[in-house]
């Protein structure tokens, strides 16, 4: 993945939010959300963010779009710095990057006509205005499956796939080449995921689209990815091609994420790796490899040293002592 | 995705699609939505028809009333209702009707005044605080702290003590008084608005700030606003009534709703429709606004209309 440049490339990101405590809130730790992640994303290409809950893939979705301040790191977006990037610079920037939000429900205003709020966005960076806006309004309505009077509509008289089909709609009205999809069907019937996946993976080929799509759901991952990067606890611990990793994850970690998906022929048995304890606390991460207090091979030095993330010699990225051993 | 039938037969979706309308005629159509829709709310209607007889009453109170709400007759002193009087005479023999009547104009006036003073000051404060946080949250707070723990009454006087006595110098104060309660309300309510996904989608659509608090986060913050400009009207009333008996407010012979109920208590054994009948017309008034106010929340939420 190095001949063309990436759109995106992220460099050791950290977001760390600060515990604060007592009267004065006193800063008594931070919680190491986002703790030096770095990949670059391919024009075109869906780079998948995988991890269980709170292990900040969805803080690194919004770190990536300046949605939240990130504590230290770059984000590139085709070469120039995001988070450097002043005010003005940022509002155009953000018409080249979206976000589909994981709960439709929260994400639309619930005092807007979805009409009015494409509408809204579509002036504000000037595409269009009045009559002309709403003319995009509908199409982009149109394009994402809906239908052109749901313009006036509020968001309460959708279904919620209908509105997940509103968000990517609004998402699309300013026309981005790249998008971040946090968790898109995650909130939505099994019934209706599918149809949602194939309107982004349909839109990503109409419109030259590049995802940062972050999931839980390893299935989804395996027919939507092309590269996968798996988190835990703040860190990325295996980049892969989809293909690699769902034919042999090199990290202890992805290889119990793996075992855990439900295979369809019930003649398989698969020997399933069940991971003890819970995830540790981000705000008191375990010393050397974060995972080391889980590892079934956890060996000595997992507990002192941080394990870097290196390309292996097929060209794969893991942070793990039993790949690169510690010399 | 299989649509619902019911959605095929939309309601403006042909003739809209044919002539694009220009955003002035959007926001028409959707005033006209709102009002047909509180036209539709029983409740309101009763609280728009009180409001209205009272404003009706107020502005026609020189042909309605038949006496001077000034003119004192001693000999008249302290008549009970229905005694040539509607609703009889005071301790000084002045026509209580009247009074009410001529007060409801000033009473209406402070309470109204004073709300949107205490909003239109309050709510940008409120909103601007609670949407940015950190250290201008931390300052306006403890300002805010420091006028929430007067009561409003004496926040009050201490503003009309500074500005002078007199109606107007009373609605300002009562208006002031209201501030931080608004600022307060109106900062709880940004703080949870303003963590829903569709303000961060707005910003990340690029939206200016302003934009923002004022589409997206104030909009639905709308209902306690309005819940408690509904009290607060009557709430004022009463302030205002409490400076005039403390003589900062309407002054002696000027009728006006909280003075004459105040005046009244002294004969409240004797004479209880001294306070009985101002004290029916502010009730009634607040339940008015009340009505009003909760068919105005209804009205404005697209989810209940």
């Amino acid at each position: 993945m190095s001949a063309p440049e990436p759109v995106v490339s992220v460099r050791d990101l950290k977001k760390h939010f600060p515990i604060r405590t007592g009267v004065f809130g006193q800063i008594t730790g931070h919680v190491r959300a986002v703790d030096g992640v770095s990949f670059d994303i391919a024009p075109g290409e869906t780079f998948a963010l995988v991890g269980e809950s709170g292990c900040g893939k969805s803080t690194t979705g919004l770190t990536v779009l300046r949605l939240t301040g990130a504590t230290g790191g770059s984000v590139r977006y085709r070469g120039e710095d995001v988070l450097a990037a002043d005010p003005s610079r940022m509002r155009e920037l953000r018409r080249d990057m979206q976000m589909v939000f994981q709960d439709p429900y929260s994400a639309l205003n619930p005092r807007m006509t979805v009409g009015n709020a494409i509408k809204e966005i579509v002036s504000a960076h000037g595409i269009a205005t009045g009559a002309e806006a709403k003319e995009r309004a509908k199409e982009v309505l149109v394009r994402c499956g809906l239908q052109p009077y749901h313009v006036t509509r509020y968001p309460h008289e959708f279904s919620g796939g209908q509105r997940q089909r509103v968000v990517i709609a609004r998402a699309l009205a300013l026309d981005p080449g790249f998008v971040v999809a946090d968790e898109p069907i995650s909130a939505l019937d099994v019934s209706i995921q599918s149809q949602i996946i194939n309107l982004l993976e349909d839109l990503q080929d109409s419109f030259k689209l590049t995802y940062l799509f972050i999931s839980h759901d390893l299935s989804v991952v395996r027919h939507m990815a092309d590269r996968v990067g798996v988190m835990y606890l703040g860190k990325l611990v295996e980049v892969a091609a989809k293909s690699e990793f769902y034919r042999e994850p090199l990290h202890p970690y992805s290889q119990a994420l793996l075992s855990a998906i439900p295979v369809s022929d019930p003649t398989i048995r698969k020997k399933r790796i069940i991971l003890k304890g819970d995830v540790p606390s981000p705000a008191n991460p375990p010393s050397g490899c974060p995972f080391h207090t889980r590892c079934q091979h956890a060996m000595d030095v997992c507990s002192r040293i941080v394990p870097e993330l290196k390309p292996t010699a097929t060209g794969r990225q893991v942070a793990c002592h039993l790949v690169h051993p510690v010399s | 995705m299989s649509e619902a039938p019911e959605q095929v037969d939309a309601v403006v979706g042909a003739p809209a699609a044919g002539l694009p309308s220009a955003p002035g005629n959007v926001k028409t159509s959707e005033l006209r939505e709102i009002v047909k829709h509180l036209l539709r709310n029983r409740a309101a209607v009763v609280g728009i028809v009180i409001i209205g007889v009272f404003i009706l009453a107020s502005l026609l109170a020189p042909v309605l009333t038949t006496h001077s709400p000034t003119d004192t007759s001693l000999a008249n002193r302290l008549q009970p209702a229905g005694s040539g009087h509607l609703l009889g005479t005071d301790e000084l023999g002045r026509d209580l009707f009247s009074r009410i009547l001529y007060g409801g104009r000033i009473s209406l006036t402070i309470g109204i005044i004073s709300v949107l003073i205490g909003a239109v000051i309050g709510i940008p404060i409120g909103a601007l605080s609670g949407y940015y946080g950190g250290k201008l949250d931390m300052i306006t707070q403890r300002f805010i702290d420091i006028m929430i723990a007067f009561p409003g009454i004496l926040l009050a006087i201490v503003v009309v003590t500074v500005l002078g006595v007199g109606v107007q110098n009373v609605m300002i104060a009562t208006g002031i008084a209201s501030v931080p309660i608004y600022a307060r309300l109106v900062r709880g309510s940004v703080l949870s608005v303003k963590e829903q996904s569709y303000i961060a989608a707005a910003r990340a659509a690029g939206l200016r700030d302003f934009a923002i608090i004022f589409k997206h986060v104030l909009p639905n913050c709308l209902a306690p606003i309005i819940v408690q400009s509904t009290f607060q009207i009557a709430t004022s009333i009463l302030w205002a009534a409490g400076l005039g008996f403390l003589g900062l407010g309407a002054q002696a012979p000027t009728p006006e709703w909280g003075a004459i109920l105040s005046n009244g208590r002294a004969y409240i054994r004797t004479a209880h429709h001294l306070t009985t009948f101002p004290g029916i017309a502010i009730l009634l008034m607040v339940l008015g606004f009340n009505l009003v106010g909760d068919g105005l929340r209804d009205a404005l939420d697209p989810k209940t209309r």
